[in-house]
C-alpha cells in the first residue's frame, strides 16, 4: 500500500504490484512487433527504398524520411524489448551516423531466424559471438576480400564514398548530375575542414550548412570562412584588412535578462532603462575607440546601441545563436565578451581579413574571409522543396561524418550487399572447416553449430536482399561471392547476354554456371580475392568503421535480447 | 504507443489521394475561374476564393499527404504566384499515370526513371520552343503594320539546334487566300535579314511592355492594365532606359479599399493610407508642400520596447511615492513631441501602433502620424528619402529625418463607409519610389481575389521581364511537349521490339501516360474557357498531333487560332483581317518549368511513400493498422 502523498490526502491508492513476464520471445505478441518492426525497418532500407511520413496523431508538421535516425526516434513503444533494440540501435547511431538501417536490420533478422531455427538460446549467443569475432578478425587482416584502402592522393574514392552515402536516401530525389554535385561538394567541405599546418592538439574544423528552400541544387555550393545572415541594405564603404572583431555571448538588449526572475527592489526615480542603455553606449564608444570593425552578439542587441556603431562605419550582426558561436571563435580567435561592466582588453578581439555580401535568392549573407588558415568552412544546401532539403542537410551530415571517420580507419568496405555476402560465404567456409574445434571450445554439438551458423550467414543474406524492393531477385557469384539483383522483369535467358557488373561496380559480368540464387543452398567455397589488376573500380562503397560497429551493435543486441529471461513491469 | 500504416502498394492510397485532391480544381484553372464559396462547418463562416491556392489554403488539409501537397503549393505560390493551378492539376494527373503503371506491374525505379526522362524532355521543349523578346517585337510590328510589306509573312526565328522548321501558319492569312509557306531554315534566315534592312530599319529589341502585357493575361485584362501601369509608373520614376525593361516588383505595393466599385481602380505613385477625421484634417493642413519625414519601426509609445528585450518582472520600489505610470508616459510624450517640433518634423511614419494620446497631441501640433505602415514601404521610404528608420522615437536626431516628401488628399470615402475615413496618398516623387496599386471592389469577399489577380500578373510581367523569353501559351507548349513525349515513347517500342528486351516497353507506356496526362490538362483548360466541351477539346487536340505526325510543321499557336475562330464573326466580317491583331497568348518560362517541376517532386515523393507513422496516443480500432 502505498499513501498518496497530497497533505489533504482523504483516500489510499492501492499500487498495482509489477508484472513479471518471462521468456518474452516466445510470447507471439512480442514476435509478431518484432516482424512488424523488422518489415517496416527492411522497406526503408536502400537507395530505392519506400518512405515513410510521421505525424502526430492531433496535426503538426509531416516529416517524410526513410533514415534511421527520425524513423527509430518516431516509434516509441511500451513494449521493453522494442526499446532496447531501439535505444541501442540510435546510440550506435548518434556516434557513427551511418548504417543505422544495417544495424536494426541485422538485429532483427538474427532474432527472427534463432527463433526458426529452435536451438537453445545460449547455443545461439555464444556461436553469434564466436562468429562475430570471425568476421572482424577477417575485416581488420590486410588481405580481406571486401575491404579497399582509400586513396587520399585523388579525391575519387572519396567522393564515390560520398555519394554512396548520398544517394542512399531516396527522399532527397536528386538526379545524377545533382547528386554528384553534392558529393563534390561534400568532399570539397570536408578537405576544408582538414587543417593544413599542424597545430598540437591537431582538431578538425567545423562545416556550417546553411539551407535555402526554392532553389535547383546545383546552386549549392560551399565557401571557406563563415556566412552570416545580415538584415537588408546594409551598406559600408570599402574596409582595409584585417578587420577587429568582438564577440559577445551574453544578451545586449539593454535588460536584465542575466539575472533570471529575482525580485529587484530599485529607488524611486531610478530609470532602470536608460541606466543600462547609457552602459551599453559607453561600451559602444570603447569598441568604436579601439578601432573594431565587426560588432557580432550572440544575442539581441539594443536599437540604439545599433544605430549608434552602423552610424560610426561598424558592421554589426545579432541574434547569431549559440550554434555559431564555436566556429567563429575557431575563424576569428576572438573570445567572446560575457559581461557588461568591465573594460574590454584587447586581447579578446578577433581578426578577419575581408568581408563581402553574398545573395542567395532572397538571403542576404555576409562573407567572412579568414585572416589566415582556417579549418571552418559553409556549406549553402539548395533544393526546390522543404521536405527533400530537410533529409538533404541530414544526408549531408551523415556523409561529414563518414568522412571524418576515414581519417581514423582509411578504407572503406564494398557496397550494395557484396560485404555481407562476400562475409556470409566466408563464414560459411570457415565455420565447415572449423566444426570440431569451434564445438570443444563453445561446448555445443556439431549440428547445433552448424545450424547456429546456417542463421548467422541466413541473416546477413537478407540484409543484402533487403536492398532490392521491386520485386527482383538476389544472386551470389561462386568466385567472389558478390551480389547481383536480377530484375522481375528480366528472365534467365536475357541475362546471359546482358554483361551487368555486381552491385558494388567491382566485379564484370556473372557467368550463369558460377552463380546461384541467394536464397538457396549453395556449395560453400572460399571467396576468391580480386585480382589486383581489376579494371574496375568500386562504384557504391560503405564506411568500413561504421559498419564494423553496426555489425557489432546489432550482434551484441541480438544476443542481449535472446539472453532476456524475465521482464519485470512497474504498471503504476 | 503508436500505430503505423502500411498500405498495399497496387493501390497506392497515396497517390489516389492526390489525385483526388487535384480533381475538385477542375475548374479552377485556366483564363476563366469559377468563384467557390468555402464554408466552414463549424463556425458557419465561409470565404470566397478564385484562386487554387486560396482554395488548398482555406481546405486545409489534415492528412499527410494532403499536408503534403499544401506545402508544395505554397512554397510555389511565394516565389511566383501563379501557375498554383497547373501545379495540382499536372500532380494530380501525373500520380493517376503513376497509378496506372503500378497496377500494370511496374516497379517504382523504373517509373521514377522513365518519368525524369519524361521531365527532362519536356523542360527541354519549353527551353528550344521559347519565343524570344526580339522575335515577339518582331512578330508584333509585322502584324501591326502589314501594308508596310510586300510579303504577307510570319516569320519566327529559330533558335539554335532545333531540329524542326519553325514557321507559324496565320490562319488569317489562310483565310485571304495566302499560300502556306513552308520554308527550310535557312530560307527563314535569309529572308529575314533582308526584310528587316530594307523594311524595317529601326526593329525594337524590345517589344512594347503593354503588348507582352495583354498576351499575358490570361483572362484578367483589368489587373494586368493595373500591372502594366505600375510597371510603366515605376520604369518613369526611376528613369529607366528604354532598353532595360526589368520591373522591380518589391516596389510595387497594394492598398485594399473596400465601398468602392471595381473601377476605381487604379495606380498611384507613393503609398496610400486611410486616416480618420482627425488625422484627416491634419493632412489637409501639411498637403502638397514638401516636408520632412520621421520614420520609427517599433510602436510610437512609452511602453514600447524592442524585440527580444525581457522587461523586467519582479521589480519593487524603494519607497512608495506615487510615481504612476501615467506621468512617466506624459513625460516621454513631452519629451518626443518637443523632439519632433525641433526637427520640423511633420509627417511620422511607424510600423507599429501609435497610443491615442500620442495621435492627438500631434494632431494638435499638425504632425501627422500613420501607423502600421509594411516595413518594406519605411524601407524603401527611407531609401528615397534619406530618412534612417530608428525603433525607439527617443532615438531620433536630426541626420535621422528624411525630407521631400508630400501628402495628397486622395479621395474622400466618408459617404461610402460608416466611419469616415479618408484616403491619403503619401509620395516622394523622386528616384526609388514605390507605386502602389489601389484595388476596390463594392463586394468585400472579393477584394482578396482581386488582389491575388492583380499580384498574379504583377509577377508574371515581373517573370516575363527577368526570362526575356516566353512561351506559346493556351496549350502550345503541352501540345509540342505531348508530340515529343509520344514520339519517344514510339521510339522505345520500336527499340524494344528490335532488341527483345521488356526493359524498353515501360519506358514507352510511362512516357505515353504522361503524355496523357498533358492532354488532360489541356483539355481542361479548353473546356474551363466556356467554349468546348470535353469531347470536342479531346478531338481537336488528338486532330493536331495526328497532324504533327503527318507533316511535322511545329505551330506553336494552333490552338490559339482555333480559339479565335470561335469568336464573335464580327472579327471577319470586319473585312480587314490585318487589323484584327490576333493578340498572341503566351505562358512564362520560369512559372511553368518550376510549376512543372513542383508537380513531379510531389508524386515522386507521394509514389515512393509507403507508410504513416503516427506518433501520441492512437486509441482508435481502424482496420489496416498495426501497432508497435
Amino acid at each position: 500500500m502505498k499513501l498518496n502523498s497530497l497533505p489533504l490526502m482523504s483516500r489510499l491508492v492501492k499500487k498495482s504490484p509489477s508484472v513479471c513476464t518471462d521468456l518474452p520471445l516466445s510470447s507471439s505478441d512480442v514476435c509478431n512487433k518484432l516482424h512488424l518492426m523488422k518489415e517496416f525497418l527492411r522497406s526503408s532500407y536502400g537507395p530505392t527504398a519506400r518512405l515513410k511520413q510521421v505525424h502526430n496523431n492531433i496535426g503538426g508538421s509531416v516529416v517524410t524520411s526513410s533514415t534511421s535516425c527520425v524513423l527509430l526516434q518516431a516509434i516509441a513503444s511500451s513494449q521493453p524489448i522494442i526499446s532496447l533494440i531501439r535505444s541501442s540501435i540510435l546510440n550506435h547511431v548518434s556516434r557513427f551516423s551511418d548504417c543505422g538501417l544495417f544495424a536494426a536490420v541485422f538485429c532483427l533478422c538474427l532474432l527472427e531466424q534463432a527463433g526458426q531455427c529452435g536451438l537453445r538460446k545460449n547455443v545461439m549467443i555464444k556461436v553469434n559471438k564466436h562468429l562475430l569475432a570471425l568476421c572482424t578478425g577477417y575485416l581488420q587482416q590486410e588481405d580481406c576480400g571486401c575491404k579497399v584502402k582509400l586513396d587520399f592522393c585523388s579525391s575519387h574514392s572519396l567522393i564515390t564514398l560520398a555519394r554512396s552515402v548520398i544517394s542512399s536516401k531516396p527522399t532527397c530525389v536528386l538526379t545524377e548530375p545533382e547528386s554528384d554535385h553534392i558529393s563534390r561538394l561534400a568532399v570539397q567541405a570536408f578537405l576544408l575542414t582538414v587543417p593544413c599546418n599542424i597545430p598540437d592538439p591537431v582538431r578538425l574544423g567545423r562545416t556550417v550548412t546553411i539551407t535555402i528552400e526554392g532553389h535547383s541544387v546545383l546552386k549549392s555550393a560551399v565557401f571557406p570562412g563563415l556566412l552570416l545572415s545580415m538584415p537588408e541594405n546594409l551598406c559600408f564603404e570599402s574596409l582595409c584588412s584585417p578587420l577587429h572583431v568582438v564577440l559577445f555571448s551574453i544578451s545586449l538588449a539593454g535588460d536584465l535578462s542575466e539575472i533570471g526572475d529575482g525580485r529587484i527592489e530599485m529607488h524611486q526615480g531610478v530609470d532602470a532603462d536608460s541606466q543600462i542603455l547609457d552602459r551599453l553606449l559607453e561600451l559602444g564608444k570603447q569598441v568604436l575607440k579601439d578601432g573594431v570593425k565587426l560588432f557580432l552578439c550572440q544575442r539581441v542587441i539594443h536599437p540604439v546601441l545599433q544605430h549608434y556603431l552602423r552610424c560610426n562605419g561598424v558592421i554589426v550582426i545579432e541574434r547569431l545563436g549559440v550554434s555559431l558561436m564555436e566556429p567563429l571563435i575557431q575563424l576569428t580567435g576572438a573570445q567572446p565578451v560575457a559581461t557588461l561592466h568591465a573594460t574590454i582588453p584587447s586581447t579578446v578581439f578577433g581578426k578577419v581579413h575581408n568581408v563581402c555580401i553574398r545573395q542567395f535568392g532572397s538571403k542576404t549573407m555576409l562573407h567572412l574571409h579568414p585572416a589566415g588558415e582556417t579549418a571552418v568552412c559553409s556549406m549553402i544546401l539548395c533544393h526546390r522543396n522543404e521536405t527533400m532539403l530537410n533529409e538533404l542537410k541530414l544526408v549531408c551530415r551523415t556523409t561529414e561524418h563518414v568522412l571524418r571517420l576515414t581519417l581514423r580507419e582509411p578504407f572503406a568496405l564494398f557496397g550494395g550487399g557484396c560485404t555481407e555476402t562476400h562475409l556470409a560465404a566466408y563464414v560459411r567456409h570457415k565455420s565447415k572447416n572449423e566444426v570440431s574445434e569451434s564445438t570443444s571450445v563453445l561446448g555445443c554439438s556439431q549440428t547445433e553449430y552448424v545450424l547456429a551458423a546456417e542463421a548467422f550467414c541466413r541473416s546477413l543474406e537478407l540484409v543484402a536482399s533487403s536492398l532490392e524492393h521491386d520485386g527482383g531477385t538476389s544472386l551470389i557469384d561462386l568466385t567472389h561471392a558478390h551480389h547481383w539483383t536480377l530484375p522481375s522483369d528480366v528472365t534467365e535467358e536475357h541475362l546471359e547476354g546482358v554483361m551487368a557488373p555486381c552491385a558494388c561496380g567491382v566485379v564484370e559480368s556473372c557467368q550463369n554456371k558460377t552463380r546461384s540464387y541467394l536464397d538457396t543452398k549453395y556449395a560453400e567455397f572460399s571467396p576468391a580475392p580480386l585480382l589486383t589488376a581489376s579494371p574496375l573500380q568500386a562504384t557504391v562503397l560503405d564506411s568500413f568503421t561504421a559498419k564494423v560497429n553496426a555489425l557489432g551493435v546489432a550482434v551484441e543486441t541480438a544476443n542481449l535480447v535472446l539472453d532476456v529471461r524475465y521482464v519485470i513491469q512497474d504498471v503504476n | 504507443m503508436l500505430e503505423s500504416v502500411i498500405i498495399n502498394s497496387r493501390q497506392h492510397v497515396g497517390l489516389q489521394k492526390v489525385s483526388a485532391l487535384a480533381g475538385r480544381f477542375r475548374s479552377s484553372i485556366g483564363p476563366i475561374k469559377n468563384y467557390k464559396f468555402i464554408q466552414d462547418e463549424v463556425s458557419g463562416e465561409s470565404v470566397l476564393v478564385c484562386s487554387c491556392f486560396r482554395i488548398i489554403e482555406n481546405l486545409e488539409p489534415t492528412c499527410a499527404v494532403g499536408q503534403l501537397v499544401y506545402e508544395t503549393v505554397r512554397a510555389h505560390h511565394k516565389g511566383y504566384h501563379s501557375g498554383s493551378g497547373c501545379l495540382l492539376f499536372l500532380a494530380g494527373a501525373w500520380s493517376r499515370a503513376a497509378l496506372d503503371c503500378l497496377q500494370r506491374g511496374i516497379a517504382v525505379t523504373h517509373i521514377i526513371k522513365a518519368m525524369s526522362e519524361g521531365m527532362d524532355i519536356c523542360l527541354d521543349v519549353c527551353k528550344k520552343s521559347s519565343v524570344l523578346f526580339k522575335d515577339i517585337a518582331v512578330m508584333h510590328k509585322r502584324t501591326a503594320t502589314p501594308q508596310d510589306l510586300g510579303l504577307q509573312l510570319s516569320e519566327k526565328a529559330i533558335t539554335d539546334g532545333s531540329q524542326e522548321a519553325a514557321n507559324v501558319h496565320d490562319k488569317f492569312l489562310n483565310m485571304s487566300g495566302q499560300r502556306r509557306v513552308k520554308l527550310s531554315r535557312h530560307f527563314c534566315e535569309a529572308k529575314s535579314e533582308m526584310l528587316s534592312s530594307a523594311l524595317l530599319p529601326d526593329l525594337p529589341e524590345l517589344p512594347d511592355v503593354a503588348v507582352l502585357a495583354e498576351s499575358l493575361s490570361h483572362g484578367c485584362e483589368d489587373a494586368m492594365k493595373l500591372a502594366v501601369e505600375a510597371a510603366q509608373m515605376l520604369s518613369k520614376m526611376n528613369q529607366q532606359h528604354i532598353s532595360d525593361p526589368s520591373f522591380d516588383i518589391s516596389k510595387v505595393q497594394t492598398c485594399v479599399l473596400p465601398g468602392l466599385p471595381e473601377d476605381c481602380a487604379c495606380v498611384v505613385e507613393g503609398c496610400v493610407f486611410l486616416l480618420s477625421d482627425e488625422r484627416a484634417r491634419v493632412a489637409h493642413r501639411i498637403k502638397q508642400q514638401p516636408l520632412k519625414v520621421a520614420l520609427v519601426t517599433g510602436d510610437l509609445s512609452q511602453t514600447y520596447r524592442h524585440l527580444g528585450f525581457k522587461s523586467l518582472s519582479g521589480v519593487g520600489v524603494c519607497e512608495h511615492l506615487d510615481l504612476s505610470a501615467s506621468s512617466k508616459e506624459d513625460e516621454w510624450l513631452e519629451k518626443v513631441v518637443k523632439r519632433l517640433l525641433n526637427l520640423k518634423v511633420n509627417l511620422i511614419l511607424t510600423a507599429g501602433f501609435a497610443s491615442q494620446k500620442v495621435i492627438q497631441r500631434c494632431c494638435r501640433h499638425h504632425i501627422l502620424v500613420v501607423e502600421k505602415v509594411n516595413s518594406s514601404v519605411l524601407r524603401i521610404i527611407a531609401g528615397s528619402t534619406g530618412a534612417v528608420p530608428v525603433s525607439y522615437a527617443t532615438q531620433l536626431a536630426e541626420p535621422c529625418v528624411g525630407n521631400g516628401i508630400n501628402v495628397e488628399i486622395w479621395r474622400d470615402l466618408s459617404s461610402f463607409e460608416r466611419k469616415s475615413s479618408t484616403a491619403v496618398k503619401i509620395s516622394t516623387g523622386r528616384n526609388g519610389g514605390l507605386v502602389t496599386a489601389v484595388i476596390t471592389s463594392c463586394i468585400h469577399g472579393k477584394l482578396q481575389a482581386l488582389e491575388d489577380q492583380f499580384w498574379a500578373c504583377a509577377y508574371r510581367l515581373h517573370h516575363a521581364l527577368k526570362d526575356r523569353a516566353l512561351l506559346p501559351g493556351a496549350g502550345g507548349t503541352e501540345v509540342l511537349c505531348v508530340h515529343q513525349l509520344q514520339k519517344q515513347a514510339e521510339y522505345h517500342r520500336v527499340e524494344d521490339s528490335k532488341t527483345g528486351s521488356a526493359a524498353n516497353l515501360y519506358r514507352g507506356l510511362v512516357l505515353q501516360l504522361m503524355a496523357d496526362g498533358l492532354i488532360d490538362y489541356i483539355s481542361a483548360v479548353m473546356v474551363s474557357t466556356g467554349r468546348f466541351s470535353a469531347a470536342e477539346a479531346r478531338t481537336i487536340v488528338s486532330k493536331q498531333l495526328q497532324d504533327f505526325h503527318k507533316d511535322e510543321i511545329v505551330a506553336g499557336k494552333f490552338l490559339q487560332l482555333i480559339l479565335e475562330s470561335r469568336r464573335e464573326d464580327a472579327v471577319f466580317s470586319a473585312g480587314k483581317p490585318d487589323e484584327a491583331l490576333a493578340v498572341k497568348i503566351y505562358d512564362n518560362l520560369s512559372v511553368k518549368q518550376e510549376a512543372w517541376r513542383k508537380a513531379l517532386d510531389l508524386v515522386f515523393l507521394v509514389l515512393q511513400t509507403d507508410a504513416e507513422i503516427i506518433t501520441g496516443t492512437g486509441q482508435g480500432t481502424e482496420e489496416n493498422l498495426m501497432r508497435l
